[in-house]
């Protein structure tokens, strides 16, 4: 056209013109339906911008697929996890909620809107909650209340996965509590219960055992009626005593006690029981004392010592031992009796647990001794180790904390506090 | 935060550094929710131990205190944040001062249930020191957990909830002169539960400062000595009170 009105560059630029602008205008289309793809059908265009148009739209087609089915799973799965009888909770490795099912929610008070990216034990504030997670041993759950004098308990358990995340387990067990208690309670008002016509029973039959009207050949029955008496009063006593431990798992706070003049004072009681059949020996090797409740500590104490003398035959010794060092007190009872066998000590603290059914039962232990050296320590943050050979006796070690240890404070007044059988 | 700009790995420690003191004041209010339960406990069932218990535990809520403000002091020195992270910093000073002021209450509510355990209770078993102890759990709950959550509403909410807890108060007090005056024996007694609930009156303040820290920290607001309402209409409007 150009070269019609001998202006041939004009006429080129013109058309190069028109063309770009068809371009421009094709390529603004496909532009805004990029934006807004969703909503608008792609645009008509013939030639090479077709194809374009054609590949990105089986492209978008293709993704919008994959994107429904992911959404959809994840839609399911979070509908799933919410008819979950249990909460769900999942943390990151600062222990911050990336998320939770809804029972979690009901049972922690969490928020789902605002509550993603904080920690969990800033919202869950309770200092056992927070050092279950700190200490990370997530081999055992954790049962608490989330607030005292609620009725409601509540048990987690952890289980960590990748590099230190954790999905928390969140179950109420409110009911499981209840029934605890319900049994805890039950064994103490039934030991409450038995205890007296139980007295009334051994009054009679000590007054009969020393009546010397009684007919000779009752008189042996007489006696074993006794002695059976007695010992269901131990029995009951001991319950008693391990259901008020086992009311409350404070600490005990205590005062220092004066290890020195507390053993004394057994080993004397141990002689006056038992006569000369075995030697007892103390070995004091430390003069610090322990900060502990004297009447706990006692019982526990006498129950190893007495066990002790019990299995121990005549001609035996009796070692009590008491030393600390930096991981804290601790106390031996060493005897050199047959000893037990190792399938045993695991099991050795249980209630009523026997090791040998049918010799135990004429010693007159009520079975529980152990369990209550137990609790005893556990309330005071120790434990007891147990180590025993067989044929050669055993050693039974009350191991306390540093934090017990009452640093040399009885190292000269010696054992005036013991000395007249106070606490026996 | 507001700082996140700065170049990303001085950021992250010092966000790090501010969450980890942030989650170190709730561990510390976690620890003297549980004292106040357990002195408010230890009072109603007369548990003497447990409120010995309580009163020998303070001194882990004044060694939290102190280690906090150290990691603040600490913070303000290496890093001087600046905006909302002042604000925080300042807020958490502020705050740890109350916290370490209701274990204090509550030491003096356990001392006083050891030493009441040792006494007949009276015919309604501390009801309503029960009641107004569970009023004030709440709110010590709800203030930390919008500090938690850095919720301003929530936080306006429970300060707005003290009132409940002065009407108790009140409440309380009128009850225990009619007692005074019918049993003259009942006096000491008496006098020693007006401490309780005197001491739980002042945990119900110091919760309401604690919210009024959130606010701060959120809004960059000082609403104290101002009244409820006003702070209100002040927040809604967006301008200063």
């Amino acid at each position: 056209m150009g070269w019609t009105i001998g202006h041939p560059w004009w006429g080129l630029t013109g058309a190069l013109a028109i063309v770009l602008t068809q371009q421009w205008v094709k390529l603004h289309q496909l532009d805004h339906w990029l934006r807004n793809r969703n909503r608008r059908a792609p645009p008509d265009a013939g030639g090479l911008w077709g194809d374009v148009v054609s590949q990105v739209s089986r492209l978008h087609r293709r993704k919008q697929f994959h994107k429904q089915r992911l959404l959809s799973l994840f839609r399911e799965l979070r509908r799933s996890s919410a008819t979950m009888p249990d909460g769900v909770v999942v943390l990151n490795t600062q222990h911050e909620i990336l998320w939770f099912n809804r029972k979690a929610g009901e049972l922690l008070g969490l928020r789902r809107k605002t509550d993603h990216g904080i920690a969990l034990a800033s919202l869950l504030r309770l200092p056992q909650f927070g050092r279950y997670l700190e200490k990370g041993d997530f081999s055992s759950a954790l049962r608490l209340q989330p607030r005292i004098g609620d009725a409601v308990w509540i048990e987690f358990q952890g289980m960590p996965y990748g590099e230190g995340q954790l999905v928390l387990l969140v179950r109420d067990v409110t009911r499981q509590a209840q029934l605890e208690t319900m049994r805890k309670d039950f064994v103490a008002n039934a030991s409450h219960e038995l205890r007296s016509p139980l007295t009334v029973i051994a009054g009679y039959l000590e007054t009969l055992s020393l009546d010397d009207g009684v007919p000779a050949d009752l008189r042996p029955p007489i006696l074993e009626m006794r002695r059976q008496s007695e010992r269901m009063t131990a029995i009951i006593a001991d319950l008693l005593e391990l259901s008020r431990l086992e009311a409350s798992d404070e600490q005990v706070i205590g005062s220092p006690i004066d290890i020195t003049a507390l053993l004394t004072l057994i080993a004397k009681d141990l002689a006056a029981n038992n006569g000369t059949r075995h030697g007892v020996e103390v070995r004091i090797e430390s003069g610090d004392g322990l900060m502990a409740d004297d009447g706990l500590v006692h019982s526990a104490f006498w129950n190893l010592a007495e066990n002790a003398a019990k299995y121990t035959p005549a001609g035996g010794t009796i070692t009590l031992r008491w030393w600390t060092d930096e991981d804290g007190g601790h106390l031996s009872v060493i005897d050199t009796g047959p000893g037990i066998s190792a399938e045993h000590l695991p099991r050795l603290t249980e209630r009523f647990y026997r090791v040998d059914p049918g010799r135990a039962r004429d010693t007159g232990g009520s079975g529980l001794g152990l369990a209550i050296v137990r609790h005893v320590l556990q309330r005071h943050g120790g434990e007891l180790a147990i180590t025993s050979e067989e044929g050669r006796g055993s050693i039974f070690t009350c191991h306390f904390p540093p934090s017990r240890v009452a640093r040399q404070s009885f190292a000269l007044n010696g054992d005036s506090r013991y000395a007249d059988g106070v606490g026996a | 935060m507001d700082t996140a700009d700065l170049s990303p790995h001085i950021s992250r420690r010092f966000n790090e550094d501010l969450d980890r003191v942030r989650n170190q004041v709730l561990a510390m209010g976690g620890f003297v929710e549980q004292q106040l339960a357990k002195s408010v406990t230890a009072l109603v069932e007369g548990d003497s131990s447990l409120g010995e218990a309580v009163a020998h535990d303070d001194f882990h809520v004044n060694n939290m205190e102190v280690s906090i403000d150290e990691e603040c002091s600490r913070i303000l020195a290496t890093r001087a944040p600046a905006a909302s992270d002042l604000r925080l910093i300042v807020a958490i000073i502020k705050a740890i001062t109350d916290l370490e002021r209701m274990g204090d209450e509550c030491e003096k509510i356990g001392y006083i249930a050891s030493r009441l355990a040792a006494q007949e209770r009276p015919v309604d078993k501390y009801r309503e020191v029960k009641h107004l102890g569970r009023v004030v759990q709440d709110l010590v709950h709800d203030a930390l957990d919008a500090f938690a959550r850095m919720d301003a509403e929530a936080a306006l909410r429970v300060a707005r909830r003290d009132r409940l807890v002065d009407e108790e108060y009140e409440a309380i007090q009128r009850q225990s002169i009619t007692f005074m005056m019918e049993d003259p024996r009942s006096i000491r007694r008496v006098l020693d539960v007006m401490w309780v609930v005197r001491a739980l009156e002042r945990i119900g303040d110091h919760a309401k400062n604690i919210c009024e820290y959130v606010i701060y920290m959120v809004h960059g607001k000082d609403i104290r000595h101002i009244r409820i309402e006003d702070v209100e209409r002040a927040l809604k409007d967006g301008n200063g009170p």
